[in-house]
């Protein structure tokens, strides 16, 4: 029996070691493609179904004016969140543009382009089980329930944060807040501005403990090792960009206003 | 004579108790879950207008469901394929053969579906979806794309779609395989046995005595098994096909209205399998009146 084990195994490894194509030449790969598979799942406001049933979204927007200066065409591929970097590494798509915080367990494995963005962890808790938290060692007891979105750095900051507090992580944030509104968490820790904007819908029900973000952490598009070219155009893509004010402008719209808030409802 | 069903009251103390109970439900989750109801976007998911075209076009979760039936039906005409050539190897006199397919249901059904689905999605399946991917042949798909769309998936998903069909086929091709045994099995032995005793070769022997026989005894399971793959699709979602419950999920990340979307997939995945149950129950009635069972 150990020897069929051992057999199915490294027939699983051999094929995953062909799956990877010749590595290096994506950017060309891209360019004669005439298409940009860009990998991303749901996070409010990065990415997002509009009434409409299109994508829109800060990364949706940074992803399509990426595409057009490259002279391809752009297509989103929504994946899970938790199933995102082995997608992008068997090939399912080009690159991760979906609000990716650059950490070193990530680096280890995938590429990050320079920080085209950064984000803040924050927390929004319940004022019936946490009332009048005021600091993070309020939260950091062995009593307390923390809830967090599965392999998202806002699961990171809060382990980091609150070593003692339990934590519950759930498939998207959605549930995370159900949670929260039915009183079996303390506290939902996700990136800024989606506590905020919790905090600010259920205001009679929520409320925000700390004035800061927990974290201050910079947001990178993900890709396969050794995809030198691509990452360069990456890299001087965002440096001009972020010279023009395109990303900037982007950024105010998506995070300091809610103007978009009516082409979701 | 047919017995008329008479209301008893026993029957009235269940039913009261029954919707006693359904209202103490609804009462608790009013109560705990301090959750704003809102059923006003849910029809536009379903079906919505769209002012530019100027007609009804399917919103996102129809759509998702759409995908769902196309799903279902490609991995069960595969599943069913699969469940009978392996059942056949399953009872062969050749040990290779037998050990095959013995290997092949041991593995899959021994394996949680989600992690089959995902050791078969990242590992294998990436080999199929590079053929699929290669320039001549997507080229020759988006050369027919609407015909594509409409039977398979949009281009753009094909490879994904392909992958998921397989992956289901081969989980739900065990459970087939089984039934597909247990169907050839349950032919008495003395059928065979006429059938060598005439001469028959073991193609025949199959092909006009033992499996016409065995198929009327597959069929129930069969369609409770076919069922099932519909249910089952909905794991591909972690696969990011995007089904009913991916685009359910989804919709719940953007709109955050989870009860209102999750009790709408459940009464579309219920529609659906529950119309399947209904037109097998019909095909079962069709063969008895037709005196095949």
């Amino acid at each position: 029996m150990k020897k069929i084990v051992l057999f199915i195994f490294s027939i699983f490894f051999l094929l995953s070691g062909c799956a990877k194509n010749e590595s290096g030449r994506l950017l060309d790969d891209v360019k004669k493609r005439g298409v940009l598979r860009v990998g991303m799942s749901t996070f409010v406001p990065w990415a997002m179904n509009d009434k409409e049933g299109n994508l829109i979204g800060f990364e949706i927007d940074v992803a399509t004016a990426l595409a057009k200066d490259m002279g391809v065409k752009v297509e989103f591929i929504p994946t899970k969140w938790s199933g995102i970097i082995p997608a992008l590494l068997t090939g399912k798509f080009d690159v991760i543009i979906g609000g990716m915080g650059i950490t070193e367990e990530r680096i280890k494995k995938v590429d990050f382009s320079d920080p085209y963005d950064y984000t803040g962890m924050s927390i929004v808790a319940s004022r019936k089980k946490a009332p009048g938290y005021t600091n993070l060692s309020d939260f950091n007891k062995s009593d307390i329930i923390i809830a967090a979105r599965l392999g998202t750095t806002a699961a990171d900051a809060a382990k980091k944060n609150f070593p003692n507090a339990q934590l519950k992580l759930f498939d998207d944030e959605a549930q995370a807040i159900q949670e929260l509104l039915t009183d079996r968490v303390h506290a939902v820790v996700a990136s800024s501005p989606l506590p905020e904007f919790h905090a600010i819908k259920y205001s009679s029900r929520f409320y925000l403990p700390l004035n800061d973000t927990l974290t201050k952490e910079p947001i990178g598009f993900a890709m396969r090792k050794n995809e030198d070219s691509l990452k360069d155009y990456f890299n001087s893509w965002i440096k001009k960009r972020w010279k023009d004010g395109f990303l900037r402008d982007r950024k105010k719209y998506w995070f300091r206003t809610r103007d978009w808030e009516k082409r979701v409802e | 004579m047919r017995d008329r069903t008479r209301f008893t009251l026993l029957d009235f103390v269940l039913l009261a108790l029954l919707f006693s109970g359904i209202a103490y439900i609804v009462f608790r989750m009013k109560a705990e879950l301090h959750y704003n109801w809102d059923w006003s976007a849910v029809a536009s998911y379903i079906i919505r207008y769209d002012a530019k075209g100027g007609e009804y076009v399917p919103g996102l979760l129809l759509s998702g469901l759409a995908v769902t039936f196309k799903l279902s039906i490609w991995s069960t005409i595969l599943a069913s394929i699969i469940g009978l050539f392996m059942g056949l190897m399953r009872i062969s006199h050749k040990a290779g053969l037998r050990l095959t397919s013995a290997l092949y249901v041991g593995i899959v059904r021994n394996i949680p579906s989600i992690v089959f689905i995902f050791i078969f999605y990242f590992f294998i399946s990436g080999q199929i979806a590079d053929a699929f991917n290669s320039d001549s042949l997507s080229s020759s798909i988006s050369g027919h794309s609407d015909f594509v769309s409409l039977l398979f998936s949009p281009p753009a998903m094909f490879s994904v779609f392909i992958s998921a069909v397989l992956t289901l086929a081969l989980y739900e091709g065990a459970y087939m395989t089984e039934i597909v045994r247990a169907g050839i099995e349950s032919v008495e032995r003395g059928q065979g046995e006429a059938a060598d005793a005439l001469g028959f070769s073991w193609r025949q022997k199959m092909r006009y005595i033992v499996l016409p026989q065995a198929f009327k005894r597959i069929l129930p399971p069969m369609a409770g098994q076919i069922i099932s793959v519909i249910k089952d699709s909905a794991i591909v979602s972690v696969i990011s096909v995007q089904d009913l419950t991916f685009r359910g999920t989804e919709l719940m990340a953007s709109t955050y209205k989870t009860y209102e979307i999750w009790i709408t997939i459940t009464m579309m995945y219920f529609l659906l399998t529950y119309g399947c149950s209904t037109a097998v129950g019909q095909m079962e009635k069709y063969m008895e009146r037709k005196g095949y069972v």
